[in-house]
């Protein structure tokens, strides 16, 4: 088995392994509004080390899986995951993230843009957007960002994602 | 010729450009092919993930929803120690006014199987569809009260669209009867849930802080009695014409586990009587 087979084997496992935390863990966590977003770790993590045309398209199927689960406006999530995922892939250029604190930054700042893309697509306005903006979608941002930590200091090697020592 | 970069460049921003006009293209399509595009993506690829999902809320044992659950069951016990009196006062009552008894239903007990988007609370999963007997058109309640009701049903699955959704309308009244309105999702929010409007009241009636508001059973979707919220304060008003209050609900979807599905004609224990004269 090649090197690079071998890598994108560990890496599909990984991304496995967040599926199962979203679907058979998340449930059982605290509240749902807060829960670590798996699923959009996952898509950041891809990002990180994916080409930006290929986080575009992740975006896309992970946006249309969740706009199936919670069609309250059918292609709000496709849009935001597009954008977020091809973002994140550019960004990834900018900042070098190769700092634990900088990924985790990244990728609260992910799941809240993700929460703005959503919400102004589906129209949402007034008090209901700020309470949502600025109280539960940081905590859902920092609660995902805390898995993604976890999950890069345990699979950094897995994930090919340099960090600093 | 390009270089690679450049056109792994192309390629990238070909991609980024096809997904968003897919994405904008299904956030502008026809509501029927919305539903059956995400209905065709629940029963096919995302079915084993939503299994996965039921199994892990079905088996959710912790203590403090244990002892959740003790305390509803406590309150719904306390609640029906009166049941058969007033069920006997129930039945004279309408033999002495000529009325025929109350039509019965059941009610299908579901688990809301929660998502990660923040729109979750307007259309909630439930982990049980058609083989158990829900239909689309049907009230959902939590022991709080009112939920919304059921946009469409699948054979396992199946949407809530519930009072936070825009297109959400339940025509109210005061618990003595003596106001009625249309209540619908206002973007005035408190940080928990978002708020009700009873709107529609005309303005020579007024509503006191506190008011319990309940469904009135116009329209034939809700049936009468089902508990919506509590009066808070006037929203905003029109000079001689109408006042809009303010309605903090009841129930809250982005908290709910549990739900019943209620079939023709139920109602639950505990929900506000059917039988207040107006």
């Amino acid at each position: 088995m090649t090197a690079g087979r071998a890598r994108r084997i560990r890496f599909a496992l990984v991304m496995l392994l967040l599926v199962w935390l979203q679907f058979y863990v998340r449930p059982r966590l605290w509240s749902p509004r807060v829960a670590p977003d798996f699923l959009m770790l996952g898509l950041m993590l891809f990002a990180i080390r994916s080409r930006p045309g290929a986080a575009a398209l992740a975006g896309f199927i992970l946006g249309f899986a969740s706009d199936a689960l919670t069609p309250a406006r059918f292609g709000a999530a496709m849009l935001a995951n597009t954008l977020v995922g091809y973002g994140a892939a550019w960004g990834r250029a900018v900042f070098f993230a190769d700092n634990l604190l900088v990924n985790a930054g990244f990728i609260a700042a992910g799941v809240w843009l993700r929460d703005v893309l959503v919400l102004i697509a589906s129209g949402t306005g007034g008090k209901a957007l700020l309470a949502q903006l600025f109280f539960w979608s940081p905590l859902l941002g920092l609660s995902t960002a805390l898995a993604g930590v976890i999950v890069l200091a345990v699979f950094r090697d897995w994930l090919d994602i340099r960090l600093e020592e | 010729m390009l270089e690679p970069d450049r056109t792994f460049a192309r390629r990238d921003t070909a991609l980024f450009v096809l997904c968003v006009a897919l994405s904008i293209g299904a956030l502008f399509a026809p509501e029927p092919w919305q539903y059956v595009a995400a209905s065709t993506a629940r029963r096919t690829a995302l079915a084993p993930l939503i299994a996965l999902q039921r199994r892990a809320e079905a088996s959710r044992t912790s203590r403090a929803r244990f002892e959740a659950l003790t305390a509803q069951r406590d309150s719904a016990a306390a609640a029906a120690q009166s049941l058969p009196v007033l069920l006997d006062e129930n039945a004279r009552l309408r033999a002495l006014l000529g009325l025929a008894g109350r039509v019965s239903g059941r009610a299908v007990p579901a688990e809301v199987l929660h998502q990660a988007l923040p729109t979750d609370a307007r259309m909630l999963l439930l982990g049980s569809g058609r083989t158990a007997g829900i239909l689309p058109f049907q009230p959902v309640v939590s022991p709080d009260g009112l939920i919304g009701l059921v946009r469409s049903a699948g054979a396992t699955t199946a949407l809530v669209m519930t009072w936070a959704h825009p297109d959400f309308r339940a025509s109210a009244m005061t618990l003595d009867g003596s106001v009625t309105g249309l209540v619908g999702v206002t973007a005035d929010a408190s940080i928990r849930e978002p708020m009700l409007e009873l709107r529609g009241v005309p303005y020579r009636d007024s509503v006191a802080v506190g008011t319990p508001v309940i469904t009135s059973g116009l329209g034939g979707v809700y049936p009468r009695g089902l508990s919506i919220g509590t009066v808070v304060g006037v929203a905003r008003q029109s000079e001689g014409w109408e006042r809009v209050y303010l309605v903090r609900p009841s129930a809250a979807p982005a908290r709910a586990g549990h739900v019943l599905v209620l079939q023709q004609g139920a109602v639950p224990v505990g929900a506000a009587s059917e039988d207040s004269i107006p």
